[in-house]
């Protein structure tokens, strides 16, 4: 499956000249401190350096955006542990764990173990890419609307997980998400609640309105305090215990592997990068013997959800790479910079230029190690955060949020979304309503509906029309063996228990 | 069960009922109806019901559960099952009513006024609203977010923010 000479060729381009490796430092550092920043995203990052792009030669080009956008991919969990402020969809399943574990003084260990998984996940990410690019984007053809149906059903499973203590409520939360995901023009090019406003038919801002669920919920409740993390003690950023975070996360391999292949898998599909993160997380949880731990700041919740997010960048490049289609945002603008240089992405750009197909995976690899040295000096700056008093942490961290809304939606749309979801999400915080399960619905609203569509268009009404998809059979006996395993492995326990009361 | 729970007589028997999550949940139920009537009377279209409709229904059937379980018989064994809220520390309430007041002045204003003036002011605002007395860390701190954070907003970001000075849109 590896072309040898390209192979080589690529070592000869790479080991050749020093200058492709230049910019790799700047690019992972704009990339975590673009990202660091709530509302601004991995797209926003790229754009910015979009113009520098004429001026390098294409592989320099591809190496800077890769950087980037590993040092992004990681840069959003470091507001999403620290302060449960997800700078983007992908870093939603971080926050479950994450938070938890920074209030209760974990955030060394948190940070660490999310940088592990991060690198871990885009090592996977990539070596598979390197082994399997021509496939991967055969197999990424096959996928049509059925099988994202599953996908997006799959997701949207993770709302019964995060119920809480009510099931009703998570429910109802959950429902009111899809619901609120699905305001605005439908495919029909129909206003649906929009109350006569041109600023909701795009549909509500998704960034902010999960800002806003997120951050309101715990920075509300935070204003009453002095810091983050309220003992002194606890709040020191050390190196050791950062280091110790890392090392923990190899102690749960079937986790972070599991989280990786399937990130590398989900994010091959258009949108898969950005829920690639829950669904591996809703399979942790499932998998895992005491899944009530997850939530209250168990390590396994960051490294299912880190690993997947970092890898699902390795899928969206496969895509990109092998089909000239963009994934998401951040790899339509590398597309753009494929097109300042004159060229196509796709399968004969895969065909003619494989060696700089293989640079560039091989160069990534390589920025795996970079993002582990320069993402741990940064994570130690980035933890100084729990240092710095609530009254001056939470004006800023919401005038960012609310500025970076405003860039996101390009008009006041954003920051009213933002402030209205903040109202929402602390409301439904002291109702017991889970707030993720609300944002798991408003993230998979509108994408479930379009596939449901589509499908529905595909089939013509008749449901035997999924029989004739393998892939979505294959995916759809998946969901449910994954969903009924719990119940199995309850039951299971439930037969052995009697026998140990004997014995 | 919590002070923010409310007893009334119905029938001969005492109930309690907790009503302000009970408004909550019927605003949600509320909500969800006239979403999918409007999108109902925006296009009856199956393409652009296939979601709402299903959606709806689920909605309005747990709200009937949770509404259901806002009510229980006063002093019976269920009674202390209701969500048991834990009451605001004596002033937090107004604390977190003053901070999101702020923070929606600041939504809303931001985009019309300028955010060089706008954001300057919240944290200001802000700031001595959750405590901090020092003039010098309110102006410093204030200013220096202020134009560091939209020096670098309009300098990078495609999007430029508006501004109140240096004649509004700035590019």
């Amino acid at each position: 499956m590896i072309d040898l000479s390209a192979l080589v060729a690529a070592l000869h381009l790479l080991g050749n000249s020093w200058q492709p490796w230049l910019i790799v430092i700047p690019g992972i550092l704009i990339g975590l401190i673009v990202h660091a920043v709530p509302g601004l995203t991995t797209s926003m990052a790229l754009a910015i350096c979009l113009p520098l792009i004429p001026y390098m030669d294409f592989l320099q080009a591809l190496i800077f955006m890769t950087a980037m956008y590993a040092g992004a991919v990681y840069g959003v969990t470091l507001p999403a542990i620290l302060l449960n402020v997800p700078g983007s969809a992908s870093a939603v399943g971080t926050t479950f764990d994450g938070f938890p574990m920074a209030r209760a003084g974990k955030h060394n260990e948190a940070l660490g173990l999310a940088l592990a998984a991060s690198c871990f996940g885009q090592a996977v990410a990539y070596s598979l890419l390197l082994v399997l690019a021509g496939p991967i984007g055969a197999f990424a053809l096959k996928l049509g609307p059925p099988e994202m149906l599953v996908l997006s059903i799959w997701g949207l499973t993770l709302i019964g997980s995060l119920r809480g203590r009510h099931l009703s409520r998570g429910l109802l939360a959950g429902v009111f998400g899809l619901l609120l995901g699905t305001v605005g023009l439908s495919a029909r090019g129909a206003a649906r609640g929009t109350f006569g406003a041109d600023l909701l038919l795009d549909g509500i801002p998704l960034v902010p309105a999960i800002v806003g669920l997120f951050a309101a919920a715990e920075l509300f409740n935070l204003v009453g305090r002095d810091y983050i993390v309220e003992d002194l003690t606890q709040r020191r950023v050390q190196a050791h215990r950062i280091l110790a975070g890392a090392r923990e996360a190899f102690r749960h391999p079937g986790v972070l592997l599991r989280g990786a292949l399937l990130g590398s898998g989900v994010g091959i599909v258009p949108g898969g990068h950005a829920i690639a993160n829950l669904l591996s997380y809703s399979q942790a949880r499932r998998a895992a013997k005491d899944p009530e731990k997850f939530g209250t700041g168990d390590p396994r919740g960051i490294l299912a959800a880190e690993s997947a997010n970092a890898s699902s960048e390795g899928g969206s490049m496969a895509t990109l790479l092998a089909l000239g289609i963009p994934t998401g945002g951040a790899t339509a603008v590398m597309l753009v910079a494929f097109s300042m240089h004159n060229i196509t992405g796709g399968p004969s750009f895969m065909r003619d230029h494989t060696d700089i197909v293989y640079a560039v995976i091989l160069s990534s690899l390589a920025q795996v190690l970079v993002l582990g040295v320069i993402g741990f000096a940064f994570t130690f700056v980035a933890g100084l955060v729990v240092k710095v008093r609530l009254r001056m942490l939470v004006p800023i961290i919401l005038a960012l949020a609310v500025i970076g809304s405003f860039e996101l939606a390009h008009n006041i749309a954003g920051p009213l979304t933002l402030a209205a979801f903040a109202v929402i999400g602390w409301i439904m915080q002291k109702f017991d309503y889970p707030v993720s399960a609300a944002v798991i619905g408003l993230l998979l609203g509108r994408r479930t509906e379009g596939d449901m569509l589509r499908t529905f268009q595909m089939s013509g009404g008749h449901f035997d029309f999924v029989l004739s998809r393998p892939i979505a059979m294959a995916m759809l006996f998946l969901l449910v063996g994954s969903m009924l395993l719990p119940y199995l492995r309850l039951a299971r326990t439930r037969v052995a228990e009697p026998e140990r009361i004997i014995q | 069960m919590s002070a923010a729970h409310t007893v009334i007589e119905l029938a001969g028997r005492k109930i309690t009922v907790d009503l302000p999550h009970l408004a909550f949940a019927t605003a949600i139920a509320a909500w969800s109806t006239w979403f999918c009537w409007d999108s109902w009377h925006a296009s009856p279209d199956i393409e652009n019901l296939i979601l709402i409709v299903p959606g709806t229904v689920a909605a309005v059937i747990l709200y009937g559960f949770v509404a259901a379980g806002c009510f229980r018989l006063a002093n019976g064994a269920r009674t202390q099952e209701m969500s048991p809220r834990e009451p605001l520390v004596a002033g937090l309430g107004v604390k977190i009513a003053g901070s999101m007041a702020l923070l929606a002045a600041f939504a809303f204003a931001g985009p019309l006024i300028g955010f060089d003036v706008a954001s300057f002011v919240y944290m200001l605002a802000m700031m001595a609203f959750l405590g901090e007395r020092r003039i010098t860390v309110l102006l410093l701190v204030s200013l220096v977010f202020c134009v560091a954070v939209i020096y670098s907003f309009n300098v990078f970001l495609a999007t430029p923010l508006p501004l109140f000075f240096f004649s509004g849109y700035a590019s």
